[in-house]
This record gives C-alpha cells, sequence and structure tokens, in this order.
C-alpha cells in the first residue's frame, strides 16, 4: 500500500488537452524561434537601422495588448478550472471574458497598423519594417486562429459537451491560446522595446 | 506579470539600452515565459520530456537574442 502510494503521488500528470495540439504547439514555437533568432541576427548586421526604426514604434500599444493577452490568458484557466468542477455556467463566462480580451487585442492591433500604414511604410519600406510586420501580422493571425477556437469551446459548452469528466476540449483549447500568449511575451521586449 | 510588462515598457519609454538592458529585458522575459508554462499551461508536474521541450524553447530563444544582442552593444 505504501509503495502504490508513493507511485500514485510520482507519477507524472498527463499533459492537459489533446496530445495532437501540443504537437501543433511545438511546431509553431519552432517557427516563431527561428523567425526571433533570424530577428536578432539580421538586427547585428543593421543596428543603426533597427534602433531607429524601432523607436518609430507604438510601445504603449505594444504594453497594452501584452497586459490584454495575460488577463485573457487567466480568464481561460479560470474557464479550465471552472469545468473541472462541473461549473458550465462560469466556465462560458471566463471563456466569453478571455475572447473579449482578445477582441481587444485586434482592436488594438489595428490602431496601430492604421497608423503605420497610412504613413506609407511596408513591408518593402526597409528590413527593419519587414520583420516588424511578418512577425506581428504572423502572430495576429494565430491570435485571430486562438479566437476561432475558444468561441467554438464556448458554443459546445453552451450545447452542454463539456463537464467534470469531459472537458478535454476546454484544455486542448485553453492549451494553445496560451502558447498565442507565450510567444508574444517574447516578441513585445524583441521587437518594441530591446535595442 | 503585469508588473513585469510595466517595468519592461518603463525601461523602453526612459531609452534604457545597452548591455545591462538587454540583460534585464530577457530575464523578465524569460521570468513571464516561466510563469506561463508552468502556471497558465500547467506543465509543472508533468513528465520531463514535455517539460524538457517548453523550457528548452524559451530558454534557447532568450539565450539566443540575448548573446546576439550582447554582441551588437559591444560592437
Amino acid at each position: 500500500m505504501i509503495v502504490l502510494t508513493e507511485y500514485i503521488e510520482t507519477e507524472p500528470k498527463l499533459l492537459p488537452g489533446d496530445l495532437a495540439i501540443w504537437f501543433f504547439i511545438f511546431m509553431e514555437l519552432l517557427v516563431f524561434g527561428l523567425f526571433f533568432i533570424s530577428y536578432a541576427v539580421t538586427r547585428l548586421q543593421n543596428i543603426e537601422l533597427f534602433n531607429q526604426y524601432q523607436l518609430t514604434l507604438n510601445s504603449e500599444l505594444g504594453a497594452a495588448n501584452t497586459l490584454l493577452l495575460i488577463s485573457s490568458s487567466y480568464f481561460v484557466i479560470r474557464a479550465v478550472h471552472a469545468i473541472r468542477l462541473n461549473q458550465v455556467k462560469s466556465c462560458i463566462y471566463w471563456l466569453y471574458a478571455a475572447l473579449a480580451a482578445g477582441a481587444g487585442f485586434l482592436i488594438l492591433k489595428s490602431i496601430e497598423y492604421v497608423g503605420t500604414f497610412a504613413t506609407g511604410i511596408s513591408l518593402s519600406t526597409n528590413t527593419f519594417y519587414m520583420f516588424y510586420l511578418s512577425l506581428t501580422l504572423f502572430h495576429v493571425l494565430h491570435v485571430i486562429l486562438g479566437m476561432i477556437i475558444l468561441l467554438a469551446v464556448a458554443i459546445k459548452a453552451q450545447r452542454g459537451a463539456y463537464n467534470a469528466q469531459n472537458h478535454t476540449g476546454v484544455e486542448t483549447g485553453a492549451s494553445y491560446w496560451h502558447m498565442v500568449d507565450l510567444v508574444w511575451i517574447i516578441l513585445f521586449p524583441l521587437v518594441y522595446i530591446i535595442r | 506579470m503585469m508588473l513585469l510588462t510595466l517595468s519592461s515598457y518603463a525601461m523602453g519609454e526612459f531609452g534604457h539600452s545597452g548591455s545591462i538592458a538587454v540583460v534585464i529585458l530577457v530575464i523578465t522575459a524569460y521570468t513571464k515565459g516561466i510563469f506561463i508554462i508552468r502556471d497558465f499551461m500547467e506543465l509543472k508536474g508533468v513528465s520531463f520530456l514535455w517539460r524538457a521541450i517548453m523550457y528548452g524553447w524559451l530558454s534557447m530563444v532568450c539565450l539566443a537574442i540575448a548573446i546576439l544582442y550582447l554582441i551588437g552593444a559591444s560592437i
């Protein structure tokens, strides 16, 4: 009995959510990681240019977007904890709160892009803007995909698909959303702050 | 994490640059990444392989960025 108890206590937990989403997450992180390192290597060859044009970015909106994504990740983890306790309504509420924070992120990003494109900046303006636009747009696509996944999970939860015994779908959506947050946590200081 | 984000923003806003700023900002991002992986993604307690992949990715990316920026600061 003692041996069994010790075994149970030391047995590793399973990954939250569907295993397939984790392979997808690892692939996404690999791509973003290569993108980040490419940015840093290219900057090393164009330090003056990168430092000069980085100052034109709106770091206030970048910081606000970081706060929004951290908040949305917190809301998602609350949704996961709620469904584990069979609190379906609470889970749905937290999922929509996360979606609202995600929508806030997209609104601020749109404001930022409108300001950028209004000054005639494009992917071909210079190397810095090429990286800035492609990295942030690539991330925005992931935010949109993450929001679609969270919305699908919320709708399924409303239809009674999840409960304390069956909530893999909620954990799967949550894991993807946290990956989107994790990538931004590196992207924000890299592109907007560090010089 | 909110405070760490605001401190990073403040460092950028007040124009801090150079080796020390690079190290502080990368460590700040790394710390936030650890929080997300451990507490949000709930990888605390899962098997070593999965944790090694996630923490390994974060460590490699942050280390590469720090080294490349420190080389840039020393030029």
